[in-house]
């Protein structure tokens, strides 16, 4: 997929001015956290599975050789065909050299961020193939020639105004109404069934790939990706490497984790399994089927100090509680994963020179970590990374000066007292009758949105040292 | 497939990962233990269950038998459809019913384009989650869980099970005594979507109403205080 995080700034301030996009963010990002609480309250014991699957993560990661090992040996034994990706050139080629064996024109897609990354509809639309988005949301972004705004609700960005102009723009039905939300899914069912019904592949993506026994599993709430996996002759699962777990109760231990920090369910309502080819009883189902397991960096960032970040299950709860995110929107980030997680995921899958805005993105609130399903120090790891903008000089010279007087100052604590002192004493002086700032030098950006309040007296230190004092006279005095 | 990127990759993590046996890696592995499971919305099994059901947008039936199941099932297609037909996957547990009884025509088989009734029998339903669990085969093709109108469940009592780790262990036999099943499928709800504005439609792709039939020994009344705890 192309990348646009290099203007990040100018991506957000233009969605900041589309004022009903952002009335829009604005239901999201007060709903989506409390359908996510609610789906804890109750599950006391949410915090300890949170430790139990972090333990099971690390563990798969420190031995990932031996479980990806485990994984290929089981699914050929299952009958699938087993192949590995460096990068994204390589899975586009091997999906297309799978679909062209099969002479295969129509293509069925399941939701996958993988196949995003790697750029995979447009490769295949440009060997002459038809790749039809299944999941509701991918569908109408692909129809609309958009990309995805969030990576479990791909679409939430547009409104159904929009979906509606759209629809009865791209499909050709003639005069029709389609008033209400149940009518326009009913539209995209008919023509996704259809195109389900006539599909010679299909690819989907997989939640996590079990060791033990060879299965991938896939979670969904439409049943888009159980018809691609089920319907076309040829079925091919498109992850990566990272996604292994030793055991089948560790995914749907997983499971819990993930739906309700995703969506606020206790379970999606389909979860599948999916072992290989049609059996011999089989009444239906692929006769051949493909994993394609990509690594794309993964493994560097194995090797790296970031490597908790390959434990990220893919929820989307980082997003739905940013306040970045929920000003700016999925899109202003430039590339698939937007949000806390897509500031950490995408500088390390493509480079910090690209993404460098990013790492910046951040307000430093911890919220994402405090929500972060598979408890990922998100906001320490955009810190680091900002640090290393810093050492590689990637960050604009006035905010490394800055940051230089800053670091300096801060060694400095006597002068870094009396020169707070002083600033404080001045906004006070100022300040301190009418109570807040309208206008401030040097922090319009800041002043244009809100008031900046008036400090009302002495800094934090100035007050701890005087109470320090009160408290050793009443001692003397007794 | 490159077997250079195969070779390549495999390489790298060696190279980064700790090395151990096989053997202590399992071990590493199994002193991890389980996972947490969340707490029954109820004590009693079969309420516990319909409570779940109901939560997942489901409605749900129960029986005591296979004359009252059949019953059940001709009068829910009879009420929606007002047609006694529907499909059901060769499983022989349901070819054993006293279809004739209820005057229900059951086709054995895979449903088709536009027919628009599906029954499954159940190899197991989850409590935990309030999902019905089929694997494919003979006895269910995946196109009768995923293709119909309406989707009628019938679970037997005794295949509860009261979280998906036991399911693993009912699985694990499965596979032990006829190979993998190549799909097992948890369905938990009709299919849904709230991809537009956030509205929750059902009948996304798959089915547009889940009807659950709980046959066996329930408790009298576990269907109407699973309705109260469910709040429907």
């Amino acid at each position: 997929m192309e990348q646009h995080s290099e203007t990040f700034l100018d991506n957000a301030s233009a969605a900041l001015k589309n004022s009903a996009q952002a009335e829009r963010r604005d239901v999201i990002a007060a709903f989506a956290p409390l359908i996510r609480s609610a789906a804890i309250e109750g599950f006391d014991e949410f915090d300890n599975l949170r430790k139990h699957i972090k333990r099971v993560r690390q563990h798969s990661l420190d031995h990932l050789e031996y479980y990806l090992g485990q994984f290929e040996y089981q699914a050929v034994q299952n009958g699938n065909h087993v192949h590995f990706a460096r990068n994204s050139d390589e899975l586009n080629s091997t999906v297309l050299d799978i679909c062209q064996q099969h002479d295969a024109k129509r293509i069925a897609k399941g939701k996958s961020m993988v196949t995003e990354e790697t750029g995979l509809n447009a490769f295949l639309q440009s060997a002459g193939l038809e790749v039809m988005e299944t999941d509701l949301g991918e569908y109408i972004i692909q129809q609309a020639g958009e990309t995805p705004s969030h990576i479990v609700a791909p679409a939430l960005h547009k409104s159904a105004d929009e979906i509606r102009e759209l629809f009865q723009s791209k499909h050709d039905l003639g005069p029709r109404e389609l008033p209400e939300t149940v009518d326009l899914v009913s539209e995209a069912r008919d023509i996704l069934r259809e195109h389900f019904l006539q599909a010679e592949v299909g690819i989907i993506g997989a939640n996590a790939l079990i060791a033990e026994n060879g299965y991938s599993m896939l979670v969904t709430n439409e049943g888009n990706g159980d018809l691609c996996a089920n319907l076309p002759r040829v079925l091919i699962v498109c992850t990566t490497i990272d996604r292994v777990l030793p055991l089948a109760q560790d995914a749907t231990a997983m499971l819990r984790l993930l739906v309700r920090s995703a969506t606020g369910q206790a379970q999606t309502c389909y979860t599948s399994f999916y072992s290989g080819p049609r059996r011999e009883s089989d009444l239906d189902g692929p006769i051949e089927t493909h994993f394609v397991l990509l690594d794309n960096k993964r493994s560097d960032i194995l090797a790296s100090d970031y490597r908790e970040m390959l434990e990220c299950i893919r929820c989307g709860a980082c997003l739905n509680h940013c306040p970045i995110y929920s000003s700016v929107g999925g899109h202003a980030y430039g590339w698939v994963y937007p949000g806390p997680m897509g500031s950490i995921l995408t500088p390390l899958l493509t480079s910090l020179e690209q993404s460098s805005a990013l790492p910046n993105a951040c307000t430093s609130c911890g919220r994402c970590a405090e929500v972060c399903p598979a408890d990922i120090p998100l906001p320490d790891m955009l810190r680091d990374l900002r640090h290393e903008e810093n050492s590689q000089k990637l960050s604009a010279g006035r905010w490394r000066l800055g940051l230089k007087v800053h670091a300096w100052l801060a060694r400095h604590p006597k002068l870094y007292h009396a020169l707070t002192g002083l600033a404080i004493s001045t906004l006070h002086l100022f300040g301190h009758k009418r109570g807040s700032f309208v206008r401030l030098p040097m922090a319009g950006g800041w002043t244009s949105q809100r008031d900046f309040p008036a400090p009302q007296g002495k800094t934090f230190m100035q007050q701890h040292q005087a109470r320090l004092k009160r408290i050793a006279r009443q001692q003397n005095e007794h | 497939m490159s077997t250079s990127a195969r070779s390549e990759i495999f390489a790298r993590l060696r190279d980064i990962n700790h090395q151990a046996s096989a053997e202590r890696i399992e071990l590493d592995r199994q002193a991890l233990g389980s996972a947490p499971v969340p707490k029954p919305p109820a004590s009693e099994i079969c309420e516990a269950f319909l409570v779940n059901v109901l939560k997942n947008k489901g409605s749900a039936d129960c029986v005591s038998n296979r004359a009252e199941a059949v019953a059940a099932i001709g009068h829910y297609i009879y009420s929606h459809f007002r047609s006694h037909r529907l499909v059901a996957g060769n499983d022989p547990r349901l070819a054993a019913m006293p279809w004739r009884d209820a005057g229900v025509l059951p086709r054995f088989g895979r449903l088709e384009v536009g027919e628009p009734v599906a029954l499954s029998f159940a190899q197991l339903g989850v409590v935990e989650t309030g999902a019905v669990m089929t694997w494919t085969g003979k006895s269910n093709p995946a196109a009768n869980n995923l293709l119909p109108e309406h989707h009628i469940v019938l679970v037997d009592t005794t295949d509860l099970v009261p979280d998906m780790e036991h399911a693993w262990g009912r699985i694990k036999q499965e596979i032990d005594q006829n190979g993998p099943p190549r799909g097992i499928n948890f369905i938990a709800g009709p299919s849904s979507t709230a991809d537009i504005e956030g509205q929750l439609v059902y009948g996304a792709h798959g089915p547009r109403k889940w009807h659950v039939i709980l046959m066996g020994k329930v408790p009298a009344e576990a269907l109407s205080r699973a309705r109260t705890i469910a709040g429907v």
